[in-house]
């Protein structure tokens, strides 16, 4: 009796994990019939979520190209965390979204490995891709001068200032770099307030590590630990541990310095575009105004962050998959997607149109765009920056000289990128 | 006689096949293509490859500053870790187990921390470490110095083995809490009849007894600790930081497999060298406490 009660309990089992497998076929079988052409197209998008107004947006400018493409039904799917991590898993497992969206960053590695496809061979002159900013296009060329992305939007950094607390301190908005830390100075309370928050990591710091001649990476590798490159954010580091009055937001309890900013714990931050809608959601009531970076030596710096839309190279909807980027990055999807000035149009056409270059606090974060430098420089970027992050707030923090750190960080880098050859 | 053996024997496999089928597919199988990918330069992305490389993988490990890092960090996080947490654990068994009021209450209250997913507990402790948060305010509060706890490198590490340490202990707590109850009370009424105080009760009569207890404490508590990911993967937000202080082997590991492209067969070759420290750890543990009749 107790055998046969065991071997039905053990058939239960091992059938309903077959059903669970032969579930799970039907499904991707199901998703390979519907590349036919009569039949509704599902293409896959996805991209890390963004505040509920960008959302909507979002879902507003993919209804305006359903409604077009009436065969083609748009399954936006959002990946909210660790989103590379997540991207490059699903396109190893062959499980990879149709369309997704691609940091600058992160672009020249990827695009090395061939997951991309190249996008030439569909771009028509109605697309006009010379309407496109050259440096933002430019960014998702590979090696072999193929373009695999159109850059859907950017941001370039300004200075966010709290207009009552300059009041209160009488003092002007920085023109250079050495107002700035003066001004700093004045505006610091102890440490309940700063005068200017700071995040320590390069993608914030690039320019200025740049300011004084010295480069970051040369020849795909880490240099950092030049001279001129310390040199130029010594005194990022000199206002957090002498003067005192810069401090990083999470030494406050915030996450980012946009909320530091708004807590009003720090007078100044540099910031994009991207603070603008968070600080007027959260914190309506701030009086802030924005500024040009100031200048370093003279000259004028800021970087510039963007994200493309790309193609996997294994989809088998490409062609639907190409409407959809088209759309997007096109004059029309591109005019509704940055309508409301949460992230700036990539089109010269679209942002002539659409005029934020007059809009009090975005015009400095437009400006910015004809000398920034593009947040990005070849295949090991990424592992450069782990490194760099990770050193430079042992210095930032005042526990060793900056120097010090740097080369060590440098070694590191190197070292690295040695390893994966 | 030999044909019933063996139709005895298949009938047997046949009834292990759903479970054999599992373990083949999910540990066994899993395992052996880690060692396979441990020897190769792989790259999965684009156009699959694996290139044979033979021992560079674990040849590179020896001039990896990272890889000794998160070694170092784990081994300290180890060494401090798996005593607290056992003698911590001992002690509130052995006070649950005094026979106080409502000791009931007081078991389930300890037994809490464990009941919360990790991901849960290290997203609280982040908010209570907050440098305005609840922890610096309480050392303010008594007059102690105040800690930039996610920040500041030296004390980042501290944070997440103090809040390990606190969460991990109670389950512990419960196995002694088994073993505690099965300590025949003869053996405290002879001790007593000796003239043995509280102290020496506990310390010549329940320790000695707990050994086998200790022993598979001892031993889950270096595996576990020794496969720290969840909290310093939170707490740094995946990078390790600040300055490669919460950077763990596994999250090396993680870091090799999953963000940087193209270097998977390193990763598996440091996974591998972990399973071979945790092993030898294991076997020095047991040579110490000489106790082998449990497992």
């Amino acid at each position: 009796m107790k055998k046969w009660l065991a071997i039905g309990m053990s058939t239960m089992l091992f059938g309903s994990a077959l059903a669970g497998c032969s579930s799970g076929e039907e499904k991707t079988a199901g998703k390979e019939t519907s590349g036919t052409k009569n039949e509704k197209v599902e293409v896959t998008l996805a991209g890390w979520g963004g505040n509920p107004t960008e959302q909507k947006l979002l879902q507003q400018t993919l209804d305006e190209f359903q409604k077009k493409y009436p065969n083609i039904k748009v399954k936006y799917e959002v990946i909210s965390d660790q989103y590379m991590d997540v991207i490059k898993t699903r396109l190893v497992g062959g499980e990879g979204p149709d369309v997704f969206y691609l940091d600058a960053f992160e672009a020249p590695a990827l695009i090395k490995t061939g997951a991309l496809e190249p996008l030439d061979k569909y771009v028509t002159d109605d697309f006009d891709i010379n309407d496109f900013e050259k440096p933002l296009l430019d960014a998702f060329k590979g090696e072999d001068g193929k373009i695999y992305g159109f850059p859907k939007d950017y941001s370039t950094l300004a200075l966010f200032y709290n207009k009552k607390m300059f009041e209160e301190a009488g003092v002007e908005v920085p023109k250079t770099w050495d107002e700035l830390r003066e001004v700093a100075k004045k505006l610091t309370k102890g440490t309940q307030v700063y005068g200017f928050g700071v995040a320590p990591e390069l993608a914030r710091l690039y320019y200025i590590a740049e300011s004084k001649g010295g480069k970051v990476v040369t020849d795909n590798k880490a240099s950092f630990a030049d001279p001129k490159v310390v040199e130029a954010l010594q005194p990022i580091v000199d206002m957090h541990v002498k003067d005192k009055s810069a401090a990083q937001p999470s030494e406050v309890g915030a996450n980012w310095g946009g909320e530091m900013f708004g807590q009003g714990k720090a007078a100044m931050v540099i910031e994009g575009n991207w603070a603008i809608p968070f600080l007027k959601d959260t914190f309506p009531n701030l009086e802030y105004g924005t500024a040009e970076i100031p200048t370093i030596n003279g000259k004028k710096a800021t970087m510039a962050y963007t994200v493309a839309y790309v193609m996997n190279k294994n989809s088998q909807k490409k062609e639907a998959a190409w409407k959809l980027i088209s759309f997007l990055t096109g004059k029309e999807g591109m005019k509704i997607w940055t309508s409301k000035g949460l992230a700036l149009p990539t089109r010269k056409s679209v942002a002539a149109e659409l005029g934020f270059d007059k809009d009090p606090l975005r015009a400095p974060i437009v400006a910015g765009a004809s000398y920034a430098t593009v947040w990005q420089n070849g295949t090991n970027l990424p592992i450069i920056t782990n490194n760099f992050n990770n050193q430079f707030v042992s210095a930032f923090l005042g526990q060793r000289p900056l120097a010090d750190a740097l080369k060590e960080a440098q070694e590191t880098a190197n070292k690295e990128i040695e390893g994966n050859k | 006689m030999r044909k019933k053996a063996w139709r005895e024997a298949g009938t047997g496999y046949l009834l292990l096949s759903p479970t054999l089928f599992v373990l083949l597919l999910f540990i066994i199988g899993p395992i052996l293509f880690a060692i396979f990918l441990a020897f190769h330069k792989v790259q999965l992305l684009g156009t699959t490859t694996f290139e044979f490389v033979g021992f560079d993988n674990f040849k590179r490990m020896t001039g990896d500053l990272r890889a000794k890092i998160a070694l170092w960090n784990t081994v300290k996080y180890v060494v401090l870790v798996v005593p607290c947490q056992t003698m911590l654990a001992l002690v509130l068994a052995a006070t649950l187990n005094a026979g106080l009021k409502g000791q009931k209450f007081f078991r389930i209250v300890y037994f809490l921390p464990t009941l919360t997913s990790s991901a849960v507990l290290t997203l609280i402790f982040m908010w209570m470490y907050n440098q305005n948060g609840l922890i610096n305010h309480l050392l303010q509060a008594v007059g102690l110095p105040t800690y930039n706890w996610l920040g500041d490198p030296k004390v980042a590490l501290n944070a997440i083995m103090v809040m390990n340490i606190w969460s991990t202990a109670p389950f512990f707590m419960v196995i002694y809490l088994a073993a505690l109850q099965d300590i025949p009370d003869s053996l405290y009424e002879a001790a007593e009849l000796d003239g043995a105080n509280a102290i020496q009760k506990f310390w010549y009569v329940t320790v000695p007894y707990l050994r086998p207890v200790t022993s598979f404490v001892v031993i889950m508590g270096l595996i576990g600790t020794f496969q720290l990911f969840d909290q310093s993967y939170i707490f740094s937000a995946g990078s390790g930081g600040p300055n490669n202080s919460t950077l763990t082997v596994v999250l090396l590991i993680y870091q090799y497999a999953f963000k940087t492209l193209g270097t998977m067969g390193y990763a598996a070759a440091l996974a591998f060298a972990l399973a071979i420290i945790i092993l030898i750890a294991t076997l020095v543990q047991r040579r110490f406490s000489k106790e082998e009749s449990l497992y």
